[in-house]
């Protein structure tokens, strides 16, 4: 995991105005971003609070099967949310691109979409197509290195959640 | 064949240019080992026990003339001078420079070829049956719906980062030569009461130290709507799938610790919500486009008979001999199928050298209608060469030591890379197969022996297919010296089943006897027209077992 990063999001270089905030400490007004469990118990109090609401899901590094978190758990609560920041713990773990496709396709989120934790280089243009729209990478990755890779492939063969049809269909004109 | 297309090139090309700025980058030191790995798995590169080796796909094992020549060109320009053909139908190359890849992979590329996703955590190469196109009484060609898997699978975005490696078997023919059970997704071609076309589906098979033959999860899947039901198996796995152990991450464990039904109820849910958009109907103008590239090629009209084919075997025992395991019969009157052994008795099995990919290269060209095709056994095939034709092309084979008449005998093993190439493996196997070949090297013997499959892996991870082989050999290590475990009654055919453990392992030494004292107690307790497994298969391990543990 890289010490020092910096966020892109939609082509360029951003300051971030979300603050993840743990579950034992209060929520102020400023654009917080909290766990699935708070989300779920304080819901009611949530709807009242005057502040962009933002979730992370997370993946289960403990326990033995290492899943993680439903991402249709988020379906009661999706209207409440700005922003939902998936965590890769290792770059293998590639569980989220799920998620982000399940959560574009069929949930129909339309707000941030954040890949964070091991965010590497051969996975920006794939996590792009999935529906992420924020990326946190190593800071010592500049913007151009970023913006190069998601065009280094240019033709994809299957739908995904971009605007690509997919090489099997454009063939026909579909 | 498949011809590439516009897209197709520009999506292998943009593979090419990509990793070749990932390995100058490797090369500079901006990048560390370990940052590479990901990358370099990602295009077929692995670090092997003394060098980086290279797989290429060869998606569902076919090949034309051109291609196969690249291959020679490829093992003389950067390699020692020879090829592996593989059990997943791949060739690797065991030497390349790493700085030397990339120009290798343009080379590639120029024939319309590529290493994507041949290792890496994603979907492999598609491999189906090698008798494709020419074999009688196949439904359909199973290589149409293999092209719009690779293409399909290539770069998913969803699907590069899976728990484990997942591989796909189509095959069209009652007979199953694609070994489909014992794959991650195993396709069926299966022909409804209406006359349509739709896939069986079977879901998690697979070898390895837990083997399982795979579930059957759908009876019918209509062609359009095979990529939505594909999808949704994959996104139950990629969401369900064990992380935490990779000897537990493949989708045999998923569906063995889920239970076939849930499973089943799962990926039908997961179908319902991914059909809902209807994004992943196959066009079938795509289904079609694709499937003339496999319309039959022009076969000349000719009698069933050949007159200089049949007086050929009568004048010649050794090619009459070769005609009864090599030659296969083929769908169109005056033409066969010819089986290339790559197993010369004592060879390594597999390997082939530049001399004679460029003689089967120009053999294809000339006698078989421009293709050649890998088998998961790893021998390669002549799939459309005239009977009249055959005894020319036999004597060609001859002169370049590729005519062993033994596909499908004793001599015909399988065997996985092992301690000689590969950092995983226990044991060493290819000399092990060298030294049974040589061992049952009498050809009236192994005639007399008949179909026996046997299979050698050099670790538990199974790549040499122990567990369905007729004889399956297992390389165990323990406190350092090489052990080999024997199991019986394998198979990976249409009535698959995993062998059972004979007992005790034997020291390497005694492997070739126990091989032989098994042979021997099959040919006395044989009944007429009995194969092995099929003598196993009623008799039991019990009479093997008295034999091989007598002392």
């Amino acid at each position: 995991m890289p010490t020092k990063t910096h966020l892109i999001a939609n082509g360029a270089i951003i300051d971030d105005p979300w603050v993840f905030i743990d579950d034992d400490l209060p929520l102020g007004d400023t654009p917080s971003i909290i766990s699935l469990d708070r989300l779920k118990t304080e819901a009611d109090a949530l709807r009242s609070r005057n502040a962009k609401l933002g979730v992370v899901l997370r993946t289960d590094t403990q326990g033995k099967t290492k899943l993680g978190e439903d991402v249709r758990e988020l379906a009661p609560y999706l209207d409440m949310l700005s922003i939902i920041a998936i965590d890769f713990p290792v770059y293998r773990n590639g569980r989220g691109y799920s998620d982000a496709r399940i959560l574009r396709e069929e949930m129909g989120f339309d707000g941030e979409l954040r890949a964070i934790g091991e965010v590497l280089f051969d996975q920006w243009s794939f996590m792009a197509r999935c529906g992420f729209t924020a990326f946190e990478i190593d800071a010592d990755i500049p913007l151009k290195t970023f913006n190069e890779a998601l065009s280094e492939l240019g033709e994809a063969y299957q739908p995904a959640s971009d605007n690509q049809r997919g090489v099997l269909w454009r063939r026909h004109g579909l | 064949m498949y011809r590439y297309d516009e897209f197709d090139h520009k999506i292998v090309t943009d593979r090419v240019n990509q990793f070749r700025g990932q390995v100058n980058r490797r090369i500079n030191g901006e990048i560390t080992e370990d940052a590479f790995k990901p990358l370099r798995l990602m295009n077929g590169v692995y670090l092997q026990l003394h060098a980086y080796m290279l797989r290429v796909a060869i998606p569902y094992g076919t090949l034309s003339s051109k291609q196969m020549r690249m291959q020679a060109h490829i093992a003389r320009k950067y390699d020692r001078g020879y090829g592996h053909f593989t059990t997943r139908q791949n060739i690797q190359y065991n030497w390349p420079a790493l700085d030397r890849i990339p120009d290798l992979l343009d080379e590639l590329a120029s024939v319309e070829m590529h290493a994507i996703q041949t290792s890496g955590n994603c979907i492999r190469n598609v491999t189906a049956d090698q008798y494709a196109g020419a074999i009688a009484d196949e439904i359909e060609d199973p290589r149409i719906i293999s092209e719009i898997i690779r293409q399909w699978s290539t770069f998913h975005p969803e699907f590069s980062y899976l728990p484990r490696k997942f591989k796909i078997a189509v095959t069209g023919h009652k007979n199953d030569r694609a070994a489909i059970k014992l794959h991650d997704i195993g396709i069926v071609i299966v022909r409804n009461n209406q006359g349509e076309i739709g896939y069986e589906v079977h879901v998690g098979g697979g070898q390895g130290r837990s083997p399982f033959i795979a579930k059957k999860l759908a009876d019918f899947v209509p062609a359009e709507k095979l990529l939505a039901y594909l999808e949704a198996v994959m996104r139950v796995y990629n969401m369900l799938g064990r992380r935490d152990n990779s000897y537990k991450a493949r989708i045999k464990i998923l569906v063995h610790e889920t239970g076939e039904a849930e499973m089943r109820r799962l990926v039908e849910e997961e179908f319902s919500k991914i059909d809902s958009s209807q994004m992943l109907n196959l066009p079938e103008a795509e289904l079609e486009r694709i499937a003339a590239y496999f319309a039959p090629p022009n076969y000349e009209s000719l009698p069933a008979q050949s007159d200089s084919f049949e007086t050929a075997k009568q004048n010649n025992a050794e090619f009459s001999h070769w005609v009864k395991t090599n030659l296969v019969a083929h769908k169109t009157p005056g033409y066969g199928i010819v089986n290339i052994s790559l197993k010369p008795i004592g060879g390594i099995p597999g390997d082939a050298t530049d001399a004679q990919m460029d003689v089967i290269a120009d053999l294809a060209e000339r006698y078989a209608l421009d293709e050649v095709r890998v088998t998961h056994e790893q021998n390669l095939v002549l799939p459309h060469v005239k009977l009249d034709d055959v005894k020319e092309v036999y004597d060609i084979l001859s002169n370049h030591e590729l005519a062993t008449p033994n596909i499908g005998l004793i001599s015909d093993s399988i065997a996985c890379p092992g301690l000689d190439y590969c950092n995983l493996a226990n044991a060493r196997s290819i000399p092990l197969a060298q030294e049974i070949s040589t061992h049952f090297a009498d050809l009236d013997k192994q005639y007399d022996i008949g179909e026996l499959k046997i299979k050698i892996s050099g670790c538990i991870n199974a790549c040499g297919h122990h567990h369905v082989g007729h004889i399956g050999i297992l390389g165990v290590d323990k406190k350092g010296t090489e052990f080999y475990q024997i199991s019986l009654g394998g198979s990976a055919d249409e009535k698959a089943s995993l062998g059972d453990i004979t007992g005790q392992a034997f020291t390497e030494d005694k492997v070739v006897d126990a091989v032989d004292t098994i042979v021997e107690t099959y040919l006395d307790l044989r009944q007429p027209e009995e194969r092995f497994l099929d003598t196993y298969r009623r008799v039991g391990m019990e009479p093997f077992k008295e034999q091989l543990y007598a002392d």
